[in-house]
C-alpha cells in the first residue's frame, strides 16, 4: 500500500459511485487479482481501494423471464462457468470463463473487474461481444445501458466515465440455438490468450442463421465486424468464405510484438483458430440437428 | 543371493519432509533478529556507462534510513574465481541493467527501497553489446576496454570481447571428411535461461561485539559464500561465519554470490543485523541464467553409421562478469563428443562479454547447450543414413574402459544398457498410446546423455554416541536435493544401522567440516565416498574394539542390522552402546572417524589429446543415459505437448530410489521448458521478460503426463559409495534434443534453435 491510501467497504452502490466521482485516483476493488498485482508491479497508486465485496447480491447469475442471464459484476469465473442456465449462444460465455488463468485466478476473479480492466488478451471482453451483450452502467449522473462493442475503447480502457461503474452484464437470448466453441491459444497453461476466438454458429437446413465470430489479442479491443458477418447468414456455410471473412477481419487487427508471440504469429494464427473454431461449432450443430431429428 | 541391507536402495522419506509439507522449515528469509534493518540495493538503468556522480542527498532524507554504501566506501578490490573482473557494487562503470551500484539499510523494507530510488547516479552512457552478434562484430565496443590488467588464473589469450579460448583436438578430423560418407553440418542457438527456484535470493547478516559477523543465506555452498565474502571485503575468514537455513532450490544459481556481501558491508557500516531479501525481477534481472550460445557442428560417419569426425565451434554470451565462464565453456567442449567414441575430434571454444547479467552455472554447466547441438546432428545422421536412431547410437557408444574425449578412461558405464532398456519400453509403449487429437501430428525423438559426478574436495566427521547412534556432519548444503537423507543413508549402511540411528547436523562454516559445493552433481559420489571412508575408520574401531570385548580375531567378527557385532557363526555379541561405554570411560578414549580427500580420478591424457586453456583438469566418473519423447504437435498453431518421458539412467547405484527418480523427474521438466518455453529476452540492453508473468516456466498441466523413470544399476562404480553414481544434472542434457527430434519425426521440421516456441515450429512446418 502506498503511503496514506485508504480503504473502505461501502454497501450501497451510490456510495461506491460517490466516492469514485470525487477522486479520479480512487479505484474500486473487486476480486484484485488484476488490480493488486499492478499495485505490486508500481504501475498503480491509487489513493482509495473501494471494495465492493459489501454490495448486496452484486455478484448474482440470474435467467430472466425473455430468456436473458444478468450476471453481477462481482460474479466470479468459476461461477460463471458453472451457470447451467446458459442456452444456445449464450454458452460462450461460460465456454470462455472456464478457460481464464488457473483455478486460482478463477475463484478470485469476477467479470465487472475482467471487462473493466479491458485487457485485449483477456477471456471476457472478446466472449461477451461474441454474445451480443449489454453492460449496465451505474454513474452518480445516473444508470445508462452499452453493448459490449461499443464497451471497450482502447488498450485497458473502457466507456466507464470517472464516478461510473459497471453493475452487471446481460446476455440475450439465442432463439436459433447456435453451437459456440471458444478457441484460446496460449504459450503455457493458464496465460492470457496470445490470440483468442469466440464463435457463435447456428444453423438449420443447411444454412447459417447465426454467425457471430470475435477475435481477442490482435488489436487494443476485441475485433469484430458485423457486416462480414452478414454475408454468411442464409446461405451453407463454406470454407472460401470463412477465407475470405479472416482477411476481412486481417485489416482491422493491430497487433503488437510481445511475449506471448510477435504481431506476424499473431496474424498468422488468427484465420488458422478461426477455422479451427467454426468447424468445432459446426460439428457441434450436426450433433445437435441430428440429436433433434433422430 | 541377496545382501540385506539397513538403509541403502530403501526409498526412506526426505529428513526434512515433514517440516517442509507443514510450513515449519525455516528459509532465510523466515529469519528476523532483534533491531534488524532491511536492505535495498539499486540497479544500473543503463546497460553500459560511466558513472559520473551519485548523490544521496535526497536518499538520505528518507526516514528510517541507517547507511548507505556506494563503491566509495568498500575496499578497492576487483575478485573471481577464474579473472579477477567483479565488485560488490560498480566502480566507475556499469556493464549491465540491474548491477548493483548502491544499496541502503533502512528500518524498514519501504524506507530502504524508496531511499534506493531516490539515489541520483548521474550516468554518462557508452554504447552497449548484447548479443554475441554484436560483441564479435569489427570494431564492437568493449565490455573491459581494461581486461588485459585484470588478475587471471592462467593466460589465456583475449580478442576483443572474446576473454576466454580454449580448444581441444583429437587425432586429425581434416584428414579424413573426404573418407565419411555421409556429413551433416548446422549451426544451434541456446537460450539465456533463468534457474526459477522457487525462492528468490537472501541474507541475513549479523554482527556481533566480538567483531564477528554470522551470514544465514541462499547459497549452494557455505565456505565458497564465506570465502567470497573475506575476498570482496577484506574480512579474515575467521571472522566470518556462515550457517545454512533451508534452501529453496538452486539449480546452479546460488553456487555464486548474490548478495551476502552487501548485505554484510551494510551490517558493519550500520553495526546492526541487515536482510536482503531480492524480489522476483530483480533476482532475474541481477544474478545469473543459463549461458546463451552459438554452436556450430559438423560431423562424418560411414555408411554403417560408425563416427569418423566430428568439428566444433562453441561461442559462450558470458554477460559482463567472467564468474565461471570457463569452467562452463570448458565442460560443454568436453561434452561435445557426448557418450559416443569418434576418433578425429576438434573442438574450439569462446567465452564472450556481452553488456548482460551474467551467465554462470545453472544444472548441465554448458552440457545442455553441446549436446543439443551434438543429439541432434545424431538424429540428422541417422535421418541421413536411414538408420533407427537408437541403433545408431548403440553402435557407437562408449563402454567401459573406453576414454572420454580428453582421454580419461572411463571405468564404469552402462550408456548400452541404458539405450537398449529405452529401446525395449518404446517398442512397448509408443503404440498402445491413445492416437494424437485431430490436426495434432504425434512423433518420437531419442537423445543420449551424460554428465560427471565426481569433483573437488570434500570431508566428513562422524562420533559415535553413548547409546551407539552416530552423529554425521558434512559441509554439504542440501538445496533440495535430498543429501540431508542420503548421506545419512550412506553412513548408516556403512554400519549397518537403521536411518534413524544417524544424527546429521546442519551446516556451519565454524564446526562443519569443508566441503567445496552442492554442484556438479558430486554429492551423492563425492561428499558419499568421504563419509563411507570417516565410517569405515569409525567401523575399523568399533571391530577391533568388539574384538578386544569378545576376545577373539577382527576378522571373525560381523556387523548385524542394528548395532551389534558379532562372532560370525557364534552367538557371541556385543553392542554398540556396550562398546561405547567402554571406549568413552576407559579404553580409546571417544570413537571418531573422519575423511577428507579431493577427486582422484584419472587425468587428462596429453598423449591422446592436445588440449589447451582448459579451466579445470581434475573431473570425472561419468554418468550415462538415454531419454525418449513422445510429442504432438499442432500443425495449426505449432504448438508442442511432450506426452510422455522415459528417462533411463546409469546410475551405479541408486542410494534412494525414490529420491533418484525426484531428480529425474524434475529435470526432465526444466528440461521441457528450456525445450520449448523458457527464453530471457533483452531488448535494447534490458531484460524484457524479469517476471513469471512474462517468463514462462512449466507448470503440471504443461509437464508430460507420465514421466517414466528407469534406473540401469548394472555397472557400479567401483569407487563410489555402494557404487553409486550421481543424478542431478544428467536427466536435464538430453530433454531438449530427444524433443526436437521428435518434432522433426512429427512434421518434417529440424528446428536448429531452442526454445522450440509455437510460433518457431509453425514457421518451421510453413516453411518446409
Ligand atoms: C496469474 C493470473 C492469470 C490470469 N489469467 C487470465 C486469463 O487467462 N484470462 C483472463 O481473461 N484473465 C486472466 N487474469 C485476470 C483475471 O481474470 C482478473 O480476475 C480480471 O482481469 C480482473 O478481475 P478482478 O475481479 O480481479 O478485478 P480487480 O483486479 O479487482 O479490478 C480490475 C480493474 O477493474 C476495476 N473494476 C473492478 N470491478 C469494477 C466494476 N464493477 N466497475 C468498474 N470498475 C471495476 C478496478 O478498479 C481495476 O481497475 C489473470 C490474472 C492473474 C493474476
Amino acid at each position: 500500500m502506498g503511503p496514506g491510501m485508504t480503504f473502505s467497504e461501502p454497501e450501497t452502490l451510490d456510495e461506491v459511485c460517490s466516492l469514485l466521482s470525487k477522486d479520479p485516483e480512487a479505484r474500486c476493488l473487486a476480486g484484485g487479482a488484476s488490480l493488486v498485482a499492478m499495485m505490486n508491479a508500481g504501475l498503480l497508486a491509487p489513493t482509495q481501494l473501494i471494495s465492493l465485496r459489501k454490495i448486496p447480491d452484486l455478484g448474482a447469475i440470474t435467467s430472466m423471464p425473455d430468456g436473458s442471464v444478468k450476471i453481477g459484476a462481482m460474479a466470479r469465473h468459476n461461477d460463471v462457468a458453472a451457470f447451467s442456465g446458459f442456452l444456445g449462444a449464450q454458452r460462450i460465455i461460460s465456454a470462455a470463463a472456464c478457460r481464464i488463468g488457473h483455478p486460482a485466478i478463477r475463484n478470485m476473479g469476477t467479470i465487472g473487474g475482467s471487462i473493466c480492466h479491458a485487457d485485449p488478451s483477456a477471456d471476457y471482453p472478446t466472449a461477451i461481444t461474441a454474445a451480443d451483450a449489454v453492460v449496465s452502467i451505474l454513474g452518480s449522473e445516473g444508470a445508462r445501458q452499452v453493448a459490449a462493442r461499443d464497451f471497450f475503447v482502447d488498450w485497458l480502457e473502457t466507456t466507464l466515465e470517472q464516478g461510473e461503474i459497471a453493475v452487471s452484464v446481460t446476455i440475450p437470448p439465442d432463439p436459433s440455438n447456435a453451437s459456440v466453441h471458444y478457441e484460446k491459444f496460449t504459450r503455457a497453461d493458464g496465460d492470457f490468450a496470445t490470440v483468442s476466438v469466440a464463435a457463435c454458429l447456428g444453423m438449420s437446413d443447411g444454412v447459417v442463421q447465426t454467425f457471430r465470430v470475435v477475435v481477442g489479442g490482435v488489436a487494443e479491443k476485441p475485433v469484430r465486424s458485423p457486416e462480414d458477418e452478414a454475408v454468411f447468414i442464409g446461405r451453407p456455410l463454406k470454407d472460401s468464405d470463412i477465407v475470405e471473412f479472416s482477411a476481412a477481419l486481417e485489416a482491422l487487427c493491430n497487433p503488437i510484438d510481445d511475449m506471448r508471440g510477435s504481431a506476424d504469429y499473431r496474424l498468422k494464427l488468427m484465420p488458422r483458430l478461426i477455422s479451427r473454431a467454426l468447424k468445432r461449432a459446426q460439428a457441434d450443430q450436426l450433433v445437435s440437428d441430428s440429436g433433434e431429428t433422430a | 543371493m541377496t545382501q540385506e541391507f539397513s538403509a541403502v536402495g530403501l526409498s526412506s522419506a526426505r529428513r526434512d519432509s515433514s517440516e517442509k509439507a507443514g510450513g515449519a522449515a525455516k528459509f532465510a528469509d523466515d529469519y528476523s533478529v532483534p533491531g534488524m534493518l532491511y536492505g535495498a540495493i539499486l540497479g544500473s538503468p543503463i546497460a553500459s556507462g560511466r558513472i559520473k556522480s551519485i548523490d544521496l542527498t535526497e536518499a538520505k532524507t528518507v526516514p528510517g534510513v541507517v547507511s548507505i554504501l556506494t563503491a566509495d566506501d568498500l575496499p578497492d578490490r576487483r575478485v573471481g574465481s577464474f579473472i579477477k573482473d567483479e565488485v560488490t557494487l560498480a566502480r566507475g562503470y556499469v556493464r549491465f541493467v540491474g548491477e548493483p551500484v548502491a544499496a541502503v539499510a533502512a528500518e524498514t523494507k519501504e524506507a530502504a527501497d524508496l531511499a534506493a530510488q531516490l539515489i541520483i547516479v548521474d550516468f554518462e552512457d557508452l554504447p552497449s553489446v548484447c548479443s554475441l552478434d554484436e560483441a564479435l562484430a569489427e570494431d564492437a565496443p568493449l565490455v573491459h576496454p581494461g581486461q588485459d590488467d585484470y588478475v587471471r588464473t592462467s593466460e589465456t589469450p583475449t580478442n576483443g570481447n572474446i576473454f576466454w579460448s580454449a580448444s581441444i583436438l583429437e587425432g586429425n578430423p581434416d584428414a579424413v571428411w573426404d573418407s565419411c560418407d555421409v556429413i551433416v553440418e548446422d549451426t544451434y542457438e541456446t537460450p539465456g535461461q533463468y534457474h526459477a527456484y522457487m525462492e528468490p535470493c537472501s541474507a541475513l547478516a549479523e554482527p556481533d561485539l566480538a567483531g564477528r559477523i554470522t551470514v544465514r543465506s541462499t547459497a549452494q555452498s557455505i565456505f565458497y559464500i564465506q570465502g567470497r565474502i573475506s575476498d570482496e571485503l577484506d574480512i579474515p575468514m575467521s571472522n566470518i561465519r556462515c550457517v545454512a537455513p533451508k534452501i529453496g532450490g538452486g539449480f546452479g544459481g546460488k553456487n555464486g554470490v548474490s548478495v551476502q556481501p552487501i548485505a554484510v558491508a551494510l551490517a558493519r557500516a550500520s553495526g546492526r543485523p541487515v536482510k536482503i531479501t531480492l524480489s522476483r525481477s530483480q533476482d532475474m534481472e541481477m544474478l545469473r541464467s543459463r549461458h546463451p550460445t552459438r554452436i556450430r557442428m559438423r560431423t562424418g560417419a560411414k555408411k554403417d553409421g560408425t563416427l569418423v569426425a566430428r568439428e566444433a565451434e562453441l561461442w559462450f554470451d558470458a554477460g559482463a562478469y567472467t564468474d565461471e565462464s570457463p569452467a562452463v565453456l570448458s565442460f560443454g567442449m568436453l561434452c561435445s563428443r557426448g557418450p559416443y567414441n569418434c576418433p578425429n575430434i576438434s573442438v574450439k571454444g569462446h567465452a564472450v562479454y556481452t553488456n548482460k547479467l551474467k551467465a554462470g552455472s545453472f544444472r548441465g554447466f554448458g552440457n545442455p547447450q553441446a549436446t543439443f547441438a551434438s543429439e541432434s546432428q545424431l538424429d540428422a545422421l541417422a535421418v541421413k543414413l536411414n538408420m533407427d536412431p537408437i541403433e545408431l547410437r548403440r553402435k557407437n557408444a562408449m563402454k567401459a574402459g573406453d576414454h572420454w574425449l580428453g582421454g580419461q578412461t572411463v571405468d564404469s558405464c552402462a550408456m548400452t544398457q541404458c539405450l537398449d532398456a529405452l529401446d525395449e519400453r518404446l517398442k512397448e509403449e509408443v503404440s498402445a498410446l491413445p492416437p494424437a487429437e485431430e490436426g495434432w501430428q504425434r512423433g518420437v525423438g531419442v537423445s543420449g546423455l551424460s554428465h560427471i559426478s565426481g569433483l573437488m574436495g570434500t570431508s566428513a566427521f562422524v562420533n559415535l554416541r553413548a547409546d551407539g547412534t552416530v552423529a554425521l556432519q558434512t559441509g554439504v548444503v542440501d538445496i533440495g536435493q535430498g543429501s540431508d537423507t542420503v548421506l545419512p543413508q550412506i553412513c548408516a549402511e556403512t554400519l549397518r544401522l537403521p536411518l534413524e540411528s544417524i544424527a546429521y547436523a546442519a551446516q556451519d562454516t565454524d564446526s562443519s567440516p569443508y566441503n567445496w559445493k552442492t554442484a556438479a552433481s558430486r554429492i551423492t559420489y563425492t561428499a558419499g565416498r568421504a563419509v563411507m571412508q570417516a565410517t569405515v575408520e569409525m567401523r575399523e574401531r568399533i571391530l577391533r574394539d568388539a574384538a578386544d570385548m569378545l576376545e577373539c580375531s577382527k576378522d571373525d567378527l560381523e556387523l548385524d542390522i542394528g548395532g551389534t557385532v558379532r562372532v560370525v557363526g557364534a552367538d557371541r555379541k556385543v553392542s554398540f552402546r556396550e562398546i561405547a561405554a567402554r571406549a568413552f570411560n576407559r579404553v580409546g578414549g571417544p570413537i571418531v572417524g573422519q575423511h577428507a580427500f579431493a577427486f582422484d580420478g584419472p587425468r587428462f591424457d596429453p598423449k591422446r589429446a592436445a588440449m589447451s586453456n582448459f579451466a579445470f583438469d581434475n573431473l570425472g566418473v561419468y554418468v550415462f543415459g538415454a531419454v525418449g519423447v513422445v510429442v504432438d504437435v499442432d500443425t495449426v498453431t505449432g504448438k508442442t505437448i511432450v506426452q510422455k518421458v522415459w528417462s533411463a539412467h546409469d546410475i551405479g547405484r541408486a542410494i534412494n530410489p525414490q529420491s533418484v527418480e525426484g531428480q529425474v523427474q524434475g529435470a526432465v521438466v526444466q528440461g521441457v521448458g528450456y525445450a520449448l518455453l523458457e527464453e530471457l529476452v533483452w531488448e535494447n540492453g534490458r531484460l524484457t521478460n524479469p517476471s513469471f508473468m512474462d517468463y514462462k516456466i512449466p507448470d503440471g498441466m504443461d509437464a508430460p503426463s507420465e514421466i517414466t523413470v528407469m534406473l540401469i544399476e548394472e555397472a557400479p562404480e567401483a569407487t563410489g559409495p555402494f557404487g553409486a553414481k550421481g543424478i542431478g544434472e544428467a536427466p536435464i542434457v538430453g530433454v531438449a534434443p530427444a524433443i526436437a527430434n521428435a518434432v522433426f519425426n512429427a512434421t518434417g521440421a529440424r528446428l536448429t534453435r531452442i526454445p522450440m516456441t509455437s510460433e518457431r515450429v509453425l514457421n518451421g512446418i510453413l516453411s518446409l
